[in-house]
């Protein structure tokens, strides 16, 4: 969907994974993290859809690869196997369905299965900008959260807001594990595979 | 003559015309008397003799006056004296004198009465003049008398009065020349309300006015003010006509050029302006540039103010370049729209003008007219020429403004918005002056180039993560999904609308009515609804669009679709297209038909097979093609690039499921698809790169123009006997392969039409030779698989336990036979298994059969062939066990004729043949190995073949040169 350029320079590669049920904005909001604007003719997502972008996080060079999965259960099959060696996700509900909310336990037990226990998420109540019709609180998920060991915001994609947020807390977190050694960053990204192909 | 002179002055002055000799300066002359003149004529008068004696006289005597006779005489004196000599000489000289007194006489006697006659008249002359004295004396006297009569005073009246009449004019003049140096008040008023002409008018009526009291001297001061006037006017003016280039405004216009008329210089003002829109073009879009430079600096400072316009545009930021360019346009746009009203209001005018002329038409200022004509074709004509140099102009200005950045980084959609403005403005330039715009063609020729590699390049390498993070699972869509529901291919169904085939279609179709010049003349610009006019109509691929519902679907790929909503037709024209690529030639369509084809189809017949990456390659061609719409003068580049996403799928599918060590060069991959992934291992796969997972990216960039080859996801797992080696994997893969080319095939008119004529045959290459290579991708992919499935070594092992030298008739088969079908049995049922997670399309399952069926009757020869002893009764008992096979194998599968059925046949049958029926047999069927007829021979031995015989017959073998089968 975006582009990269080849000539760009970056210290560590992240691969990320945005998952939630469909309808949640998922899509949306990988379009506003990377083209800064709204896109308000989102079609759902078939299978699974690219985008790429460098963030600075902390004078680092980041670098991005985040897979924007189909919320469908149809598509499960299709978009478990982009899980691994995912670095960071972004697990989206909507704030004005309590459905998406419900089903955030199995898709983290998915993420936490499929790409790795040390994933590091971020919960995102998606729709901000829909107060009106809320039906899940901010005290609800922010406990949500803190029991599953989530980072959390409240984020919209029609305005933007917490979008950036959202993506670079998620890639300082994992800086933060790497640098205090929790993390090997050989051991995750796109270079998970030729690690663990020499492990096999 | 002096002598005459002096003797004459002798006589005395005796002059009468003594009384008025106050009156006049006359000199007296005196008149000889006759006595005088008889005295000198009583000399011998013979003329001769005088004559002579008149010519000695010496001619000191006729010399000047200052000559002293008397002294020039003496001196000539002798020194001695002689009288009688001096008296002779005194004689002589007495006789001259007296020869020259009578000639003298004579002559003044010659003129007697003329002297007489004119003393008469000078004589009444001078009564004459005394009358006239008396008559002055009385004049005097009159005036004298006059003068006392009139007093001083009324002669200073009349003197007054004239002067006052003389000082009223001057105040007249005054008074208008008090007016005159006031309308300089009026004049700056007016040019405030912006009325030229009537400044104008006015300053000439002054100037002309201020001419007719030229002798006062204030006036000059006056005129030279009222020059200034002028002359600030005309500044005034030009300033003026310079703001027509940004914006034209008729009424403003109209003033302007009255005015200039007015001045007579009408030219003048064409070239001025020509000037200004040179400067306004320029000054726009600096201006504009070093705005947004200035804005995202951040500061202000004003050493960008110094920078030339070809440097400022190489400060704009990626972010400002978009917003930056669309501002350009829409500068130049007004600059150009002005331009274009500027001419159209000459048009109108000219017409007018004509029509006023034609009407009038009494000659009466004929010279004005002619004047009026020659300046308007000249206007006409500088007008039109301007045209194209004004663009010229835009273009070079936009140009060095497009290629001030490098755009290879910029986002799809951005890039296309930029070509979008571009295009547009290049309409603009064909409606303006008919242009091909070729300067702005080439620097977005040469912009796209550029981007265009590098967002291939960056594709390329998403494509290869796609197809590594592939696990090869159907990606589920409708039955009825069709590449044009895609976003990317919308703009595809707008262009086919009408019947007309796409390639008929005009790029620029839209804007054949109305011109944008039309459109936009009273306000708005073209280059303003640009930004996000997306259509938003959605992409309804989908099976569902509630995700509510989606939980019952789990694992229910069967319900999943029905497809009772697709016509049969389309059933059928699947099915036939699938056969026509299908290697089982030989199988009749009407056997595929049976029944038995729902076994592996279950519901599922119409929906495509396609994974996620054969989407996002689909969706690629898409963008591609739309760029390819943009931009056709890089139309080969854009289909050279979109030709190797095929290439790159189709390679990393023959690299992950149709390459085997084991079975590799068994000549199951047909020469042309070889040939095929020859030419893209070359041309496209970085294979040193391949060597090094870790992938240095600026060792990839060295090698720009290639990939590495792709690694098979880990997660999929091809060894397993129960999945059938990975049959789903590699039946989704292979046949989202089929699909792809599908969809290619279906592309192609498109492209066609796109692709310059000089490059068609790549297009054709293309796809005879790799798109049309899709579906020989099957053969050796699920060759891999029957290899695998059934266990042909056991069943060797079993056949070599079996005695073939019995000595009666068997009736019962061997069980190397049971296991054989046993195998095959397990083949069915995991094919089965297989088959629910996936559709197998039929062609598939014939495919996966046939190399079963084909590998196992090879199997079987080559276990014939082995054996070491064998009777009439074995070789009996050999077709026994095959008849059971068959008849087995025949329940489990539809496929007919068994494929080698006649191979197995034949070779066992070959026993039974005479010697010589043996030797042609032998001749005739090269498809046995050495072994397999050496060993024929062999067998035989014996029962009817004879030592000798076997000696000729194994030379008939080996002399034959075999070519392996
Ligand atoms: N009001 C509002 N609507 C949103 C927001 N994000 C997404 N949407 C809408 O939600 C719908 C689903 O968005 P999409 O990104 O396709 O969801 P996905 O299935 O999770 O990818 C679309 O109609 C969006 O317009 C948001 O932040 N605010
Ligand atoms: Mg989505």
């Amino acid at each position: 969907m975006s582009q990269t350029a080849m000539s760009e320079t970056y210290d560590f590669l992240f691969k990320f994974l945005v998952i939630g049920n469909a309808g949640t904005g998922k899509s949306c909001l990988l379009h506003q993290f990377i083209e800064k604007k709204f896109k308000d003719d989102s079609n759902h997502t078939i299978g699974v859809e690219f985008g790429s972008k460098i963030v600075n996080v902390g004078g680092k060079y980041v670098k991005l690869q985040i897979w924007d999965t189909a919320g469908q259960e149809r598509f499960r099959s299709v978009t478990r196997s982009y899980y691994r060696g995912a670095a960071g996700a972004l697990l989206v509900y909507d704030i004005t369905s309590r459905e998406t909310y419900n089903a955030l336990t199995n898709w983290l037990t998915d993420a936490r299965m499929l790409a790795s226990q040390n994933i590091v998420i971020i919960l995102c109540g998606n729709k901000k900008d829909l107060d009106a019709e809320r039906e899940v609180t901010f005290l609800e998920a922010s406990r949500f959260a803190q029991e599953n060991e989530l980072m959390f915001l409240e984020t919209s994609a029609l305005t933007g807001e917490n979008v950036e947020e959202a993506f670079v807390q998620c890639a300082r977190k994992i800086l933060n594990k790497i640098e205090s050694g929790e993390l090997d960053p050989e051991r995750m990204g796109s270079d998970t595979e030729a690690v663990l192909t020499n492990g096999i | 003559m002096q002598k005459i002179k002096s003797l004459m002055t002798r006589q005395g002055l005796r002059s009468p015309q003594e009384s008025v000799h106050d009156l006049s300066p006359i000199e007296s002359f005196r008149i000889p008397s006759k006595e005088e003149l008889r005295e000198v004529c009583e000399e011998p008068t013979d003329p001769q003799a005088q004559q002579e004696i008149i010519n000695s006289i010496e001619e000191v005597y006729f010399s000047n006056d200052s000559f002293d006779i008397v002294k020039y005489e003496l001196e000539r004196l002798p020194p001695v004296l002689n009288l009688q000599e001096l008296e002779e000489y005194r004689d002589k000289l007495k006789q001259q004198q007296a020869a020259v007194s009578k000639k003298v006489a004579d002559l003044i006697l010659e003129k007697q009465p003329a002297y007489v006659q004119e003393l008469e008249r000078i004589t009444s002359l001078q009564t004459g003049l005394q009358l006239a004295a008396v008559i002055c004396t009385n004049g005097r006297r009159h005036l004298n008398i006059a003068k006392e009569g009139f007093t001083q005073t009324s002669l200073g009246l009349l003197a007054n009065q004239r002067k006052r009449q003389l000082l009223i004019g001057l105040l007249k003049s005054l008074r208008t020349i008090k007016t005159l140096q006031r309308t300089d008040v009026r004049l700056s008023e007016m040019l405030e309300e912006e009325d030229y002409p009537g400044a104008i008018q006015l300053c000439l009526e002054c100037q002309k006015a201020a001419s007719t009291f030229k002798h006062y001297s204030c006036i000059s001061e006056l005129n030279s003010k009222l020059q200034d006037t002028l002359e600030q006017i005309e500044e005034q003016l030009d300033v003026a006509l310079s703001k027509i280039c940004k914006n034209f405004d008729i009424s403003h216009y109209t003033k302007v050029q009255q005015a200039y008329r007015l001045l007579g210089k009408t030219q003048t003002a064409m070239d001025q302006l020509h000037m200004h829109f040179t400067q306004a073009i320029h000054n726009t879009v600096f201006q504009v540039v070093l705005g947004y430079v200035e804005l995202c600096a951040g500061n202000t400072d004003t050493k960008f103010q110094k920078l030339q316009y070809k440097d400022l545009c190489t400060h704009i930021t990626s972010d400002s370049y978009i917003p930056c360019l669309a501002d350009l346009c829409k500068a130049l746009w007004e600059v150009m729209l002005s331009y274009y009203r500027t001419m159209q209001w000459h048009d109108n005018h000219d017409q007018d003008e004509a029509a006023a002329v034609s009407s009038v038409a009494d000659g009466s200022n004929v010279i004005g007219t002619e004047e009026n004509s020659f300046d308007r074709s000249y206007v006409k004509k500088k007008l039109e020429h301007g045209l194209s140099r004004i663009w010229q102009d835009v273009q070079l200005k936009v140009k060095t403004y497009l290629l001030g950045t490098d755009l290879s980084n910029f986002k799809y959609d951005d890039f296309i918005f930029v070509l979008d403005v571009t295009s547009r403005l290049m309409q603009v330039g064909e409606e303006f002056c008919g242009s091909k715009s070729e300067v702005l063609q080439e620097s977005i020729r040469k912009q796209s180039v550029n981007y265009f590699k590098t967002y291939h390049r960056t594709r390329l390498e998403e494509l290869r993560m796609f197809l590594e993070n592939e696990t090869w699972e159907l990606c589920p869509v409708k039955s009825s999904f069709s590449i044009l529901q895609l976003h990317e291919f919308k703009f595809m169904e707008q262009s086919r609308s009408p019947s007309v085939s796409p390639s008929k279609q005009p790029a620029s179709a839209i804007s054949t009515t109305v011109t944008l010049f039309e459109q936009y003349c009273n306000g708005g610009n073209p280059f303003e609804i640009q930004a996000d006019s997306k259509d938003d109509e959605t992409e309804d691929v989908l099976a569902s669009n509630g995700y509510e519902s989606d939980e019952q679907e789990k694992s229910a790929y069967q319900e999943y679709d029905s497809d009772s909503d697709v016509p049969e037709e389309l059933k059928r024209d699947y099915v036939d297209e699938q056969t026509g690529d299908a290697p089982v030639k030989s199988v009749s369509r009407e056997t595929l038909r049976s029944r038995k084809r729902s076994d592996y189809n279950l519901n599922k017949v119409n929906a495509p097979i396609l994974t996620n990456t054969t989407l996002n390659v689909i969706r690629l061609a898409g963008k591609y093609m739309q760029m390819m719409n943009i931009l056709k003068p890089i139309a080969f580049d854009v289909i050279h690039f979109m030709s190797q996403l095929f290439d790159y799928y189709l390679y990393a599918v023959y690299t992950f499921f149709g390459r085997n060590d084991m079975y590799e060069s068994t000549g199951l991959s047909s020469s042309r698809l070889r040939t095929t992934l020859n030419r893209i291992q070359e041309s496209l796969i970085d294979l040193e790169v391949s060597a090094d997972p870790a992938g240095t990216l600026t060792a990839a960039e060295e090698r720009k123009e290639k990939v590495p080859s792709p690694h098979l996801s880990h997660l999929v797992v091809l060894t397993s006997g129960n999945s059938l080696y990975g049959l789903a994997e590699r039946v989704v893969a292979t046949e989202s392969l089929v699909f792809l080319a599908e969809q290619f095939e279906f592309l192609q008119p498109h492209l066609d039409a796109v692709m310059p004529a000089a490059k068609k045959p790549f297009l054709q290459q293309f796809y005879s030779q790799t798109v049309s290579t899709a579906s020989e991708l099957r053969k050796p992919v699920y060759w891999i698989v029957a290899a695998k499935a059934i266990d042909y070594e056991q069943m060797l092992l079993l056949m070599a336990n079996v005695k073939w030298d019995v000595k009666e008739i068997m009736s019962q088969h061997n069980i190397y036979v049971d296991a054989l079908l046993k195998e095959f049995e397990e083949f069915n049922r995991r094919l089965n298994e297989v088959s629910k997670r996936v559709r197998i399309p039929l062609p598939v399952s014939n495919i996966l059969w046939e190399h079963c069926i084909r590998l196992a009757n090879r199997t079987l020869v080559e276990g014939y062939a082995n054996v070491k002893k064998c009777s009439n009764e074995g070789r009996a008992l050999m077709q026994l066990d095959f008849q059971q096979f068959l008849m087995k194998l025949e329940k489990l599968t539809d496929i007919r004729p068994i494929p080698d059925k006649e191979f197995v046949e034949t070779y066992i049958k070959a026993y039974y043949l005479a010697e010589n029926d043996m030797e042609s047999w032998i001749k005739e069927h090269r498809e046995y190995s050495t072994k397999q007829l050496t060993n024929l021979v062999n067998v035989c031995l014996g029962s009817h073949i004879n030592k000798k015989a076997r000696q000729k017959l194994l030379a008939a073998i080996d002399d034959i040169d075999r070519p392996k089968r």
